[in-house]
C-alpha cells in the first residue's frame, strides 16, 4: 500500500461501520426497552442518592445485575432489560468485590443498618474491606431536633459527640432502599 | 568495546529529539503518578481504614488510576514513539511539529483536568475508561487529532515509496480512536440497557483499537531495528492489521455475559473472541519468528527483553482473554479479581512493556545517551517479577472468590478467601512501583541527564529503511 489516504479512509470507513453496527444501533434499539410492569422512576431524593453512588464509585465494587446462575440466586431473580429502563447511567458493574445490590432494598430495608454500615462497615461485618464513608456524616456534640443520629456500637462511635447523617447520606440510603426487584408475573 | 547495531545513533534533527524526549518525560510522570495511586488502592484492601477521606477514597482513585495510566502514560508514551517511528520510516523529520507539540500539551491538560474532576467526584457515570466528563474527553480527543495530524503529514510527505507496516497500525489507531471517542460520548442512544451495549462496545475498543494498534505498530519497527534483520513476514503483519480490525470491534459484549443484553449478541462476542486468536497468533508468531535464533542478541540487549516479555504477555493475555470469554468458565471467573489480573497482564505485561521496549530501543538512538545498564536490568526484573506475581495472585485469588460463590458460602467468605492474595498483590505493586522510579531515572539519563563520554553513540548517517 502506498497511498496513505486510501489506507486511512478505508480503515476509517470500515471501523465507522462497526461503530454504527456494534455501538450506535444496539444502543438505539435497547434504549427503548420498556420498563418492567410497576417500575417507577426514582424520586428526587433517590435520584440524588444515586448521584452520590456514582460520585463515590460504589459500582467498582458492587454489581447491579443478577445472573441466571445458581450462585446468584441469593441476590434475587435474574435481571431483565426492563429493570434498567430508568437507569441512566447504567450501573451494572463488572466486578463483585462486594455483594450485588440489585435487590438490596428488600434484603436490607433497615435505615439504621445502612447508616451504621456506611459510617463503618466493620462495625457490622468485621471482615469487610468496604471503605468507610465518614464524610457523609457529621460528628457534633449533640443533635438538634429532626436530625438523624446513627447509633454506633461501642468501640466504633467517636469518643465524644454524636454521628449525624447528612442530607447526602439520607439520599444515598433512600436510593439503596429503592433497589427492589419487582416480581415478573405475567409480563416479561 | 564492540559496537553492536543497537549503539548506532540515528541522524535526527534536534527538535525531533526534543519532541520524543518530552513526550517520554511527560508520559513517565503520569506513569509514576497513576501507579502511586495504584499502590495506594492496593493497600486499601488489607487496610481499608487507611486514608479515609473523600479525595483519597477507593471509588474516586480507582478511576484516576485507570484513566491516568491509560491516557496520561500509555497513550502519550506510545504516541511519542509512533511519531518517531513515522519520521524514521518516512525518511523525513516529523512534519507538522506544531501539531505534535500542541497534542502533547492537550494530552496533559486533559489528564490534569480529568484527575481533578474525578477526585471531586465529577464523572461520566462510572463508565469504565470513559469516566472523564465529556469536556475533558473533548480535550483528549483534540490531542489525538493534533497528534494524528502530525503523524499523517509525516507519512504523507515521506520519501520512501511504501508505507511501512508500523504506520498502518499507528495511523489506524488514531483514526479508530477519534471515531470511537465520538461514538462513546453522544448520549442519545445511551439509556438504560442501551448504554450497557455502548459501554460493552466502548470498553474493549478503547484498549483494543488504541493501545493494541499503537503497541503493535511500534513493535513492528523497534524489533527488526534492534535485531538488525527484517520482520519475518510482512504479509502476516498486513493480515494482523485487517483481522484485528474485523474481530476486535465485536468482542466487547463479553464483559457483559449473563446480563439482559440479547443472548445472541453475547454469543456473537464470544465467537469473535475466539476469532481474535487469528490476529494475536499472527502478530506474536511474526514477532517470535523474527527473533528466532537471536537469543544471544536478546540477552545482551537492554531493550529487547522488554519486547520479549511484552510479546509473551500479548500472547498469554490475549489467549487467556479468549478462554475467559467462554461461558462455562465465565460462570466461575466473571466478576472476580481474575479479570483484574487479566487487565494487568494485558495493559501492563503487554502494553506497558512494549512502551518501555520502544523507549529503550529508540530514545537513545535519538538523544545519543544510553541508560545505565544496571538500572535498566533492575527495572526489567522488578517489573517482570512484580507483574507476574500480580497476575498470579489475582488469578488464584479470583478463582477462590468464584469457587466460594459457586459453593454457596456466605458472601463474606469470598472476601476472606481473596484477602491473602490482595495482600500479596499490594507487595507485588510495590515492586512494580519501584521499577517505575528506576525507569524515571533512566529516562532522565537518556534525555536531560549528563552525557557520559564512554556511552556516546557513534553518529552515522540514518540507515535506509528497507521494507
Ligand atoms: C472496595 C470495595 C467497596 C466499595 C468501593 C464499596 N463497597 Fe459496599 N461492600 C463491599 C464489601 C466487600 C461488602 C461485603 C461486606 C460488608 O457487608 O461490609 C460490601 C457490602 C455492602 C452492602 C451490604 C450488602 C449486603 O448484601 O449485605 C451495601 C448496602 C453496600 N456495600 C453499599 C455500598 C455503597 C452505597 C458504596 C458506595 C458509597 C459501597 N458499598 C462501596 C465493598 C465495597
Ligand atoms: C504499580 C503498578 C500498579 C498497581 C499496584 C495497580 C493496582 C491496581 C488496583 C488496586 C486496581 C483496582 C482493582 C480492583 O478494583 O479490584 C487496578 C485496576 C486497574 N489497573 Fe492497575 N495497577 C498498576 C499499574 C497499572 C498500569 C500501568 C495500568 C495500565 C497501563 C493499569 C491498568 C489498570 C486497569 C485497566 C484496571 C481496571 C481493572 C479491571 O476493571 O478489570 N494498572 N490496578
Amino acid at each position: 500500500m502506498n497511498n496513505v489516504w486510501v489506507l486511512v479512509i478505508a480503515a476509517g470507513a470500515i471501523y465507522g461501520c462497526f461503530c454504527i453496527l456494534m455501538g450506535v444501533a444496539p444502543g438505539m434499539i435497547l434504549s427503548h426497552t420498556p420498563p418492567v410492569a410497576g417500575l417507577k422512576p426514582l424520586t428526587a431524593a433517590e435520584a440524588r442518592g444515586r448521584d452520590v453512588y456514582v460520585a463515590e464509585g460504589c459500582s467498582y465494587c458492587h454489581t447491579q445485575n443478577v445472573r441466571p446462575l445458581v450462585q446468584d440466586k441469593v441476590f434475587g431473580r435474574p435481571s431483565v432489560g426492563g429493570d434498567y429502563a430508568y437507569d441512566t447511567p447504567q450501573l451494572l458493574g463488572t466486578e463483585r468485590t462486594g455483594p450485588d445490590l440489585s435487590n438490596i432494598g428488600a434484603r436490607q430495608p433497615s435505615d439504621v443498618w445502612q447508616y451504621i454500615h456506611l459510617y463503618d462497615p466493620r462495625a457490622l461485618v468485621h471482615e469487610s474491606i468496604m471503605p468507610r464513608y465518614t464524610w457523609l456524616f457529621q460528628v457534633r456534640p449533640s443533635a438538634s431536633a429532626g436530625e438523624i443520629t446513627v447509633p454506633l456500637p461501642p468501640g466504633y462511635a467517636p469518643a465524644n459527640g454524636v454521628v449525624i447523617a447528612t442530607q447526602q447520606a439520607q439520599d444515598l440510603v433512600a436510593y439503596l432502599k429503592s433497589l427492589k426487584q419487582l416480581p415478573l408475573g405475567t409480563v416479561k | 568495546m564492540s559496537v553492536s547495531v543497537e549503539l548506532l545513533r540515528d541522524n535526527v534533527e534536534p527538535e525531533d529529539v526534543a519532541l520524543f524526549s518530552t513526550f517520554t518525560i511527560s508520559a513517565t510522570a503520569w506513569l509514576l503518578f497513576s501507579t502511586a495511586v495504584g499502590v495506594l488502592l492496593s493497600f486499601k484492601f488489607p487496610y481499608p481504614d487507611w486514608a479515609t477521606n473523600p479525595a483519597l477514597s477507593f471509588g474516586r482513585l480507582r478511576a484516576i488510576h485507570t484513566n491516568d495510566a491509560f491516557y496520561g502514560w500509555a497513550s502519550v508514551a506510545l504516541s511519542g514513539a509512533a511519531l518517531y517511528v513515522a519520521s524514521r520510516t518516512s525518511g523525513i523529520p516529523v512534519a507538522g511539529k506544531r501539531f505534535a507539540w500542541g497534542g502533547l500539551a492537550l494530552f496533559n491538560i486533559a489528564a490534569i483536568l480529568g484527575t481533578i474532576t474525578l477526585d471531586m467526584g465529577i464523572n461520566n457515570g462510572d463508565q469504565e475508561y470513559r469516566e472523564w466528563v465529556w469536556w475533558v474527553t473533548a480535550v483528549f480527543l483534540l490531542a489525538v487529532i493534533f497528534t494524528f495530524t502530525a503523524l499523517l503529514t509525516t507519512v504523507a510527505k515521506r520519501v520512501e515509496r511504501e508505507i511501512y507496516i508500523s504506520n498502518w497500525y499507528t495511523l489506524g489507531a488514531f483514526v479508530f480512536t477519534i471515531l470511537l471517542g465520538i461514538t462513546a460520548y453522544i448520549p442519545v442512544y445511551q439509556r438504560g440497557l442501551g448504554q450497557v451495549a455502548v459501554q460493552a462496545f466502548y470498553m474493549h475498543n478503547a484498549v483494543g483499537m488504541w493501545f493494541t494498534f499503537l503497541a503493535l505498530g511500534v513493535t513492528y519497527y523497534a524489533l527488526p531495528k534492534l535485531l538488525n534483520r527484517p520482520i519475518y513476514s510482512y504479509a502476516l503483519g498486513v493480515l494482523g492489521f485487517w483481522t484485528n480490525l474485523f474481530f476486535y470491534p465485536v468482542i466487547g459484549a463479553h464483559h457483559y455475559e449473563f446480563t439482559p443484553l440479547p443472548w445472541w449478541f453475547q454469543t456473537l462476542a464470544i465467537v469473535f473472541s475466539v476469532g481474535m486468536l487469528v490476529p494475536v497468533w499472527a502478530g506474536t508468531g511474526n514477532f517470535f519468528l523474527t527473533m528466532r535464533w537471536q537469543w544471544e542478541t536478546v540477552r545482551r540487549s537492554y531493550a529487547l527483553p522488554f519486547i520479549v516479555v511484552g510479546v509473551a504477555y500479548y500472547f498469554l493475555g490475549s489467549t487467556q482473554g479468549t478462554v475467559e470469554a467462554l461461558r462455562s468458565l465465565q460462570t466461575i471467573w466473571h466478576l472476580t479479581n481474575y479479570t483484574v489480573g487479566h487487565s494487568h497482564a494485558t495493559m501492563y505485561g503487554f502494553i506497558t512493556f512494549i512502551a518501555w521496549g520502544a523507549i529503550y530501543a529508540l530514545l537513545p538512538r535519538a538523544t545519543g545517551k544510553r541508560p545505565p545498564v544496571l538500572a535498566t536490568g533492575l527495572h526489567f526484573w522488578l517489573a517482570t517479577v512484580g507483574v507476574t506475581a500480580y497476575v498470579v495472585f489475582l488469578s488464584v485469588g479470583g478463582t477462590e472468590q468464584g469457587l466460594a460463590w459457586a459453593a454457596g458460602d456466605p458472601f463474606i467468605a469470598s472476601v476472606e478467601a481473596a484477602a491473602p492474595y490482595w495482600a500479596g498483590r499490594a507487595v507485588a505493586g510495590l515492586f512494580m512501583f519501584l521499577a517505575h522510579v528506576i525507569f524515571a531515572y533512566n529516562v532522565f539519563m537518556m534525555t536531560v541527564g549528563p552525557s557520559r563520554e564512554s556511552d556516546r553513540y557513534e553518529r552515522r548517517p540514518a540507515p535506509v529503511q528497507s521494507t
